[in-house]
């Protein structure tokens, strides 16, 4: 009942924080001195085609006016039309979503799998070699920038081993031999429900090499924070009680001492996530990956301000979710945390 | 005891990284010598890779950078002609300079035009259908043109045209306001794909009809898929009135990969057949290599950085003359266009009508710069200039600074301000007076007439008010010279009929605008290509800058 109230008013807030989020996108986004119609219509354009597109575009309206278009036809699940690709954001953001969710789920399950084994045994042998070499993995993690080590990564695994693919989300020759019929668009979804077993593998070592360069970051984070959090709990009374009473070592290390230190770990893959959403432009570009984050940078620098708009609203819906989804989650983990 | 140790790890670690990233750059250069080498797994897999679909369709593979900005054929102005050209045609083909023939016909058989100039008649090719089946004829030519002319993203080429009759199935009559080589514009890029009506009517009644990705073209190439953003796929037209040969491709899969330095390791990782570019630093590998087929041609492209004439003191053509003269012509192509490029000659690429090598040039001569400063009554220089560039324009940005160290030299300050292209134009063309004084700007002529292009929108003035640039798009000297805009009416008059004397005019008008510099003619640019040996029959047309390759051609090695 508690939660479920929890719930809802969490969820009136975030509407204003959208609503913020929107006014905020649409007025930056326009007073760039740009012309939007002039964009539109490409270089060489003469003034009357510029003024004819311009009305159709409704951009000789006040902005206030645009903007209030622009929401009655938000709210009609209408996202308006991308000046660069002159299809509809909807249907852009629609195609690429799958992709850039499949990319994000797998890194950050890589991370979580990698990054909190190691901040606990890093923190369980505080000082041995083993910790050092935890450490320097997370620092080389966190601070390798990941165009970089994506780089690295292609040309010892598709250059000089040639055992995994070099970019995209499967191979192109796949569409003649075993064409995959598209349902989620997510391509692993897609193949299993199909039983496209050839499609399956490939897809799948296609992924290998984009999750774990945007794991990078992720474990070095996840695994420096947990281990901070699992030495401040080793300090504590109880977990000293634990110990005089003899109870196991991996019980007292991960039932009891994991559970109460895994809190800030979940804030820190809450925000990761919300921000790779649209973030990880990087990894997009280098392993041709026709994710969000590219979309988002080519409009960013084509003033494509509907699509602009669009990624915005949704990278601010997704931190909204996730933050929401990490709070319940907290709640769960730890009962102190009140959700009032 | 423990802090060493952390820290010589991670210097370990990153010493570990720079020794794998060392290795790949010898071996690159090692495999044309020795290629048995080490590395030999990579290169054995290479060939495995494109020979596994044996079984099924030829397909070449094209890893490209160009995206779809819109699938309409009328309205397609931009890098999607790369796919469209292979999809579309017009009524006849541009050829390369050098050729033998200027035009290839392509749906027009054979035309002819009046002693005038003005009206042109087009016999067109029988028995063509376009892809949706509808037929070929002389009312499609005119629904296409007129579409073309109305709503075209490039309307503008159309502009002499006053109208285009069908007289009978397969004439097509086109009747002009003012004479002009109307064979380049038929033959344009953009703009002048002839389209099937029933598309036509589809696309008008329903705005969003092109963008799934439809076509309705007659070329050899048909639409099979379009994943937004990532691939395309094309199939033969088995109906191409043009034939087929055993041999050519039966499918052309694109994958759009925006990234040059992936298209390279697709390209020597056998991945695919054919690539836009590799970055510029990667070309010298190719070339070095004997697999692949390298090459440096000319572009009708070129960097233009133009002088604000209505403000002093570049409203003095003395200054702008001495300007001119300090500019590193040589060293802006070495460092800012890593050597792929030619100094231009006035407004006109190489290669394009009515470039000529009569036209006169500035060599890089400081004295005779300063010199000139003298003369014009500002010795040492002494003021300063406030340049403006297009920060999107990586090349711009890099050689920007080569004429602001070069202009110190005569004692004249340079500002660089980098802008979005947008930026940089709205300001030039709001108000002169407080506009740049030096505008860099890559241009292109639309189509392959660069006298009515280039020499007339970017230096034909407006007598009534130059600093007005909507009635000459990109005068942005905004430079008004009675005598050149004269000799430019008259040389394109005389261009519809008498190529040779028309030339002869815009060469004299040229000379005329470069001795008055409202503008330093910096460089045209050059496009590489790495072709690798599996793939014959490339040929370069600079007519068609976003085409770049015609798949028709093109056929894999025995």
């Amino acid at each position: 009942m508690q939660k479920l109230e929890f719930l809802l008013r969490r969820l009136g807030a975030s509407i204003f924080v959208l609503i913020g989020v929107s006014v905020i996108t649409f007025f930056i986004a326009r007073v760039v001195p740009a012309n939007p119609a002039a964009l539109y219509i490409g270089p060489k354009a003469r003034a009357e085609d510029i003024e004819r597109v311009t009305k159709q575009l409704g951009l000789d309206k006040p902005l206030p006016v645009q903007y209030a278009v622009y929401m009655q036809e938000l709210l009609r699940g209408d996202l308006g039309t991308s000046i660069s690709t002159k299809r509809p954001i909807t249907e852009e953001l629609a195609g690429r979503i799958p992709a850039t969710l499949e990319l994000l789920f797998s890194g950050m399950f890589i991370a979580v799998l990698i990054g909190v084994p190691l901040g606990v045994v890093s923190a369980r042998w505080q000082g041995r070699p083993i910790d050092v070499g935890v450490r320097v993995l997370s620092i080389v993690g966190v601070s390798m920038p990941a165009f970089f080590l994506g780089l690295i990564f292609q040309i010892i695994f598709f250059r000089n081993l040639g055992i995994l693919p070099l970019a995209g989300r499967v191979d192109g020759d796949l569409r003649f031999s075993d064409p995959l019929t598209v349902i989620t668009n997510f391509i692993l979804l897609d193949s299993i429900l199909t039983g496209n077993w050839v499609t399956l593998k490939d897809a799948f070592l296609h992924l290998i090499l984009p999750s774990l360069t945007l794991a990078a970051y992720p474990i070095g984070l996840i695994a420096r924070m947990t281990r901070a959090a699992m030495l401040e709990v080793f300090g504590q009374d109880y977990i000293r009680t634990a110990r005089a009473y003899g109870v196991r070592q991996y019980v007292v290390v991960y039932l009891y001492a994991l559970k109460n230190a895994i809190s800030p770990t979940l804030t820190v893959i809450g925000l990761t996530f919300a921000f790779a959403l649209t973030g990880t432009f990087f990894v997009e570009i280098l392993f041709n990956w026709p994710g969000l984050g590219l979309f988002t940078v080519r409009s960013l620098l084509n003033l494509d301000y509907p699509a602009i708009m669009g990624m915005t609203l949704f990278g601010a819906s997704g931190y909204v979710i996730i933050n929401l989804f990490v709070d319940l989650l907290q709640a769960w983990v730890d009962p102190r945390v009140s959700l009032n | 005891m423990n802090r060493k140790l952390f820290v010589l790890s991670l210097l370990l670690v990153f010493s570990l990284i720079l020794a794998a990233c060392g290795s790949p750059a010898p071996a690159a250069t090692d495999a044309p010598e020795v290629p048995a080498a080490t590395d030999a797994p990579a290169a054995t897999e290479a060939p495995a890779a494109t020979e596994a679909p044996a079984a099924g369709p030829v397909v070449l593979k094209y890893a490209s950078s160009a995206n779809i900005t819109t699938w309409d054929p009328i309205a397609s102005f931009s890098t999607e002609a790369a796919y469209m050209a292979n999809m579309y045609e017009q009524l006849l083909r541009v050829n390369a300079p050098g050729s033998a023939e200027l035009f290839t016909p392509l749906l027009a058989e054979s035309w002819e035009k009046s002693e005038d100039g003005l009206v042109w008649t087009f016999h067109l090719r029988e028995g063509v259908k376009f892809h949706d089946g509808e037929p070929m004829n002389a009312e499609a030519v005119k629904k296409s043109i007129e579409a073309a002319k109305d709503h075209a993203g490039a309307s503008f080429i159309w502009l002499p045209l006053d109208t285009v009759e069908a007289t009978d199935e397969l004439t097509v009559v086109f009747t002009l306001k003012w004479a002009q080589p109307l064979e380049l514009i038929v033959g344009s890029e953009y703009a002048a794909y002839i389209v099937s009506p029933k598309a036509l009517d589809a696309a008008a009644a329903d705005e969003n009809y092109w963008s799934a990705g439809v076509e309705a073209g007659t070329g050899p190439y048909m639409l099979e898929s379009y994943t937004a953003d990532q691939e395309i796929v094309l199939t033969q037209n088995p109906e191409y009135w043009g034939g087929w040969e055993e041999g050519q491709y039966e499918k052309v899969l694109v994958t759009i990969v925006p990234e040059a330095t992936t298209r390279q390791q697709l390209l020597e990782g056998g991945e695919v057949d054919l690539v836009t570019s590799v970055p510029a630093d990667a070309f010298a590998t190719f070339e070095a290599n004997s697999d692949y087929t390298t090459s440096l041609e000319p572009a009708l492209f070129n960097y233009t950085a133009f002088f604000n004439t209505l403000k002093a003191p570049l409203d003095d053509p003395k200054v702008r003359q001495a300007l001119s003269y300090a500019i590193p012509y040589e060293d802006i192509i070495a460092i800012g266009a890593n050597g792929r490029g030619t100094q231009s000659r006035g407004p006109v690429p190489a290669g394009v009508f009515p470039y000529s090598d009569d036209v006169p040039q500035y060599n890089y001569d400081i004295e005779k710069a300063k010199s000139l400063l003298a003369e014009a009554g500002h010795e040492g220089g002494g003021f300063s200039l406030k340049l403006t560039y297009a920060s999107e324009n990586s090349t711009e940005e890099t050689f920007a600074p080569l004429i602001k160290d070069s202009f110190a030299q005569i004692g004249v300050d340079v500002t660089i301000e980098a802008l979005e292209f947008t930026q940089q134009w709205e300001l030039a063309k709001t108000d002169p007076a407080t506009a740049q004084d030096i505008f860099l700007l890559l241009y292109w002529p639309t189509y392959s007439d660069a006298g009515a292009d280039n020499m007339w929108s970017m230096f034909y003035g407006n007598p009534e008010n130059p600093g007005n640039l909507n009635a000459t798009k990109f005068n942005l000297s905004y430079w008004m010279n009675e005598d050149y805009n004269a000799l430019v009416d008259e040389a394109g008059g005389l261009s519809g009929t008498d190529l040779d004397a028309s030339l002869a005019k815009y060469t004299e008008a040229q000379t005329l605008l470069v001795d008055q510099a409202p503008a330093a003619f910096l460089f045209d640019t050059m496009v590489a290509f790495v072709i690798p040996n599996r793939v014959e029959g490339f040929k370069y047309n600079l007519n068609y800058p976003d085409v770049r390759f015609w798949f028709y051609d093109l056929r894999p090695a025995k």
